[in-house]
């Protein structure tokens, strides 16, 4: 009899940034997937693979601290001066993947970029809290919300 | 210096932690947060002043008794300052929306 087997469940969150960008949606979509914009993950990779199609693959690899950190994902969605989608999976995404969406939203002679990311694991690597300040931040969380 | 930056120096020396952990289960004298640490008076007196440059205490005078009490929401700027993916996005987001204004300030 074959054994079913449980993957343990791990917690995420969702995060959502949004700026004003001073230029047409079409104009961010392209800057967007541009390596050479410097707002992009893509600008300054020690290795870079991008084919902004819809399943196709990218991937950047940036070194920090002497440490090699590699990303991978694929392109979901891809729809000029509207919305941008792609997987993103890195040391602290634990293999899963997570979810990027960048949505675009004309605002006069701007664009209201709205970026979330998606099922990113809700633990230390996640989160990347710094030793020494989790513990400190764990002891005070409660006393914060009770001065909300 | 930001805010930030005074928290985050508030907090770096292990007894300023300690005594805002003390805090943290409620308001105190001076006296007796000083009670458990091996430190002089003088020396709690000058970690208590940075914490209170920090935001993260105030004082209250009741006649000659000083009255220490927690102060929680300046922690807020340290708790996301290390949440990793929000300082990226945070940093990448700032570089794109300057890239843009740069290039807009350029056209004639």
């Amino acid at each position: 009899m074959s054994k079913k087997i449980t993957l343990p469940k791990i917690k995420t969150f969702d995060l959502t940034l949004t700026r004003t960008i001073p230029a047409s949606p079409e104009e961010v979509f392209d800057g967007w997937l541009d390596p050479e914009n410097p707002g992009t993950p893509w600008h300054g990779s020690q290795k870079l693979v991008l084919e902004p199609k819809v399943d196709s693959l990218w991937h950047f690899t940036h070194v920090f601290d002497d440490l090699v950190l590699p990303h991978y994902g694929r392109f979901t969605t891809l729809e000029r001066g509207k919305k941008i989608q792609y997987t993103w999976m890195s040391r602290h995404t634990l293999g899963l993947e997570s979810l990027v969406t960048v949505n675009l939203q004309k605002k006069g002679d701007d664009t209201l970029l709205t970026l979330t990311h998606a099922n990113i694991p809700d633990d230390e690597y996640g989160r990347a809290h710094e030793t020494g300040w989790k513990g400190l931040l764990e002891a005070f969380e409660a006393r914060i919300l009770q001065t909300d | 210096m930001d805010q930030l930056t005074s928290v985050l120096e508030a907090v770096a020396h292990p007894s300023r932690r300690a005594i805002l952990d003390r805090l943290s289960k409620g308001p105190a004298r001076v006296t007796e947060i000083a009670e458990p640490f091996d430190m002089s008076l003088n020396a709690v007196s000058k970690h208590l002043k940075i914490l209170e440059a920090a935001g993260l205490v105030t004082r209250e005078v009741q006649g000659r008794e000083h009255y220490i009490e927690f102060r929680g929401e300046p922690l807020r700027l340290v708790s996301t300052w290390v949440d990793y993916y929000e300082r990226f996005w945070t940093q990448h987001l700032e570089r794109f929306e300057q890239h843009f204004k740069d290039k807009r300030k350029r056209k004639p």
